[in-house]
């Protein structure tokens, strides 16, 4: 079984790592046909770009600017979210009444939300207010999806059993809920780092990667450009994979005793 | 001390279930209901579990009355373990420190009666259908209560594995006899293990008669000429001939 596992992991990163090969050669060779490294610059002088960068401390600051705008819209689209979505999937008023603010704040286009909020707030919020309302309804829809989500026979068990309603919370409700707030929560931090960065772009706050992006192009330096869009892409991807990880450790609705291989303990 | 239900009526929206349900039995039996698919027979549970309302009659002796219930399907919460599942359904009397041993040793011993102390740890998904069957059983009768409720417990699974059942059932049962209906479509479970067996009619259900089985359960033999006699007029009350 343990093999089998192997392999199927093995095979995982040989077609992931063919497909990334494929997308480098085919922008290797669309960057020697333009042959114009302001139009588009090769993979390598990208790298060797951004390799350049990181060994300056502004890099670093910028995306540690960045990723605290980052963390700071995520946590309130995740508080805010479960608040809202927890009393949408309870009560059927609130979730009308909330209804269409919601599909107004859905149907709204980033770079609009963006735009007014630089007449609101200070240049280092706008990222965040705009990230915050995209990255919101998300939550909220996976939390009330999560809430409705618990069997119906479950509860009317609990109920015959008289089993405490904190029981129920934590051991029946939560867990039920969690596939759709981790769902939720993950893509809601993949939207925040794309709104926060075109947030900076337009922003223009201190130490922020979008910040970095624009004064590049300002610059016409593509490769630096393209050397910031790579590091914001690496940081989008290493946050989701640390999210993801973190909340398979922690909130996995399986006991201890699970993790032992599964088929090996099967009764039949 | 005797429970009895007085013509109970229940229709959902313009579907008439039950029709004057009539029947009474006594404390510490076992009642079995009988009837064919889709009469209402989960439906006489839920009433008297207070799970739904009658539209009208009324129910004597069950009032303030603790109810457990095995279900038709085991309910059981995918994400803990057999024992964790136990324990979920008991979370009342653990929460209080003077039952709280009482009731771990109940967890205990009624895993071990129901043939799965090994399997405490296990999730449920790592059991099979009986197992899981048969912890929903024992959840059932760890939990006190003053009435227990069985729908169609020993469905579902092959032959064996229903007088494994069935058996687990009666061993369970015969250490504090608590009052149990068990609702069933199987002339054979309800042979086997009740005291009275209710017979109900084609939906809406009436009570077309109630029997009383005067054999000890450990005289139970499905092939012995007293069963038989039994078997024989169950049969005719549901409708069905001897060529059938």
């Amino acid at each position: 079984m343990r093999l089998e596992i192997s392999d199927s992991i093995k095979y995982s990163i040989f077609w992931r790592s063919l497909g990334i090969a494929i997308f480098l050669i085919i922008w290797e060779v669309a960057s020697i046909a333009v042959s114009s490294n302001l139009i588009l610059p090769g993979p390598l002088l990208v790298l060797k770009t951004l390799l350049e960068m990181c060994q300056k401390i502004p890099f670093w600051l910028s995306v540690g600017g960045s990723f605290l705008r980052v963390l700071e819209a995520f946590l309130l689209s995740v508080v805010l979210g479960i608040l809202t979505g927890t009393l949408s999937g309870m009560l059927p008023r609130f979730r009308n009444t909330l209804s269409p603010i919601m599909t107004g704040i859905r149907a709204t286009p980033v770079l609009a939300l963006i735009l007014l909020a630089m007449f609101w707030f200070p240049s280092s919020q706008v990222p965040v207010f705009s990230a915050v309302l995209m990255a919101f309804p998300i939550m909220h829809t996976g939390a009330e999806i999560g809430v409705q989500a618990t069997d119906v026979k479950l509860l009317q068990m609990s109920k015959l059993f008289s089993v405490p309603w904190k029981t129920v919370l934590w051991k029946l409700r939560i867990p039920s809920a969690m596939p759709h707030l981790l769902s939720g929560a993950k893509n809601a931090l993949g939207i925040s780092w794309k709104v926060i960065v075109a947030g900076e772009v337009l922003s223009q706050p201190r130490f922020a990667l979008g910040t970095g992006m624009q004064e590049a192009r300002l610059s016409l330096e593509t490769p630096s450009v393209f050397a910031w869009a790579l590091m914001t892409i690496a940081l989008c991807g290493l946050t989701e994979y640390l999210f993801g990880t973190l909340m398979r450790r922690h909130f996995r609705p399986l006991p201890r005793s699970a993790n032992q291989s599964l088929a090996t303990r099967s009764v039949s | 001390m005797s429970y009895a239900v007085h013509d109970l009526t229940k229709s959902f929206g313009s579907l008439q279930v039950l029709e004057r349900i009539d029947f009474s039995f006594q404390e510490s039996s076992i009642i079995a209901i009988l009837g064919p698919s889709g009469c209402g027979k989960t439906t006489i549970l839920n009433l008297v579990s207070g799970i739904i309302p009658p539209d009208s009659g009324a129910l004597d002796g069950f009032s303030g009355k603790h109810y457990s219930y095995c279900f038709q399907e085991p309910r059981l919460l995918d994400w803990l373990t057999v024992e964790e599942n136990m324990r979920y359904a008991l979370a009342s009397r653990l929460s209080v420190e003077s039952t709280r041993s009482m009731t771990l040793s109940r967890i205990d011993r009624f895993l071990r009666e129901a043939g799965l102390a090994d399997f405490a740890s296990y999730l449920p998904r790592e059991l099979s259908g009986g197992m899981q069957k048969r912890l929903s059983l024992a959840r059932a009768f760890a939990s006190p209560s003053d009435i227990l409720l069985l729908d169609e417990a020993f469905s579902a699974v092959d032959l064996k594995q229903r007088m494994d059942l069935m058996r687990t059932f009666l061993g369970l049962w015969s250490d504090e006899k608590p009052t149990t209906i068990i609702v069933t479509h199987d002339i054979h479970d309800a042979l086997y293990l009740a005291h009275t067996i209710i017979v109900l009619s084609q939906r809406p259900s009436r009570v077309v008669s109630s029997i009383a089985i005067d054999i000890p359960h450990e005289e139970r033999v499905f092939s012995s000429r007293s069963m038989a006699r039994y078997e024989m007029e169950l049969y005719r009350l549901l409708g069905f001939n001897r060529q059938e």
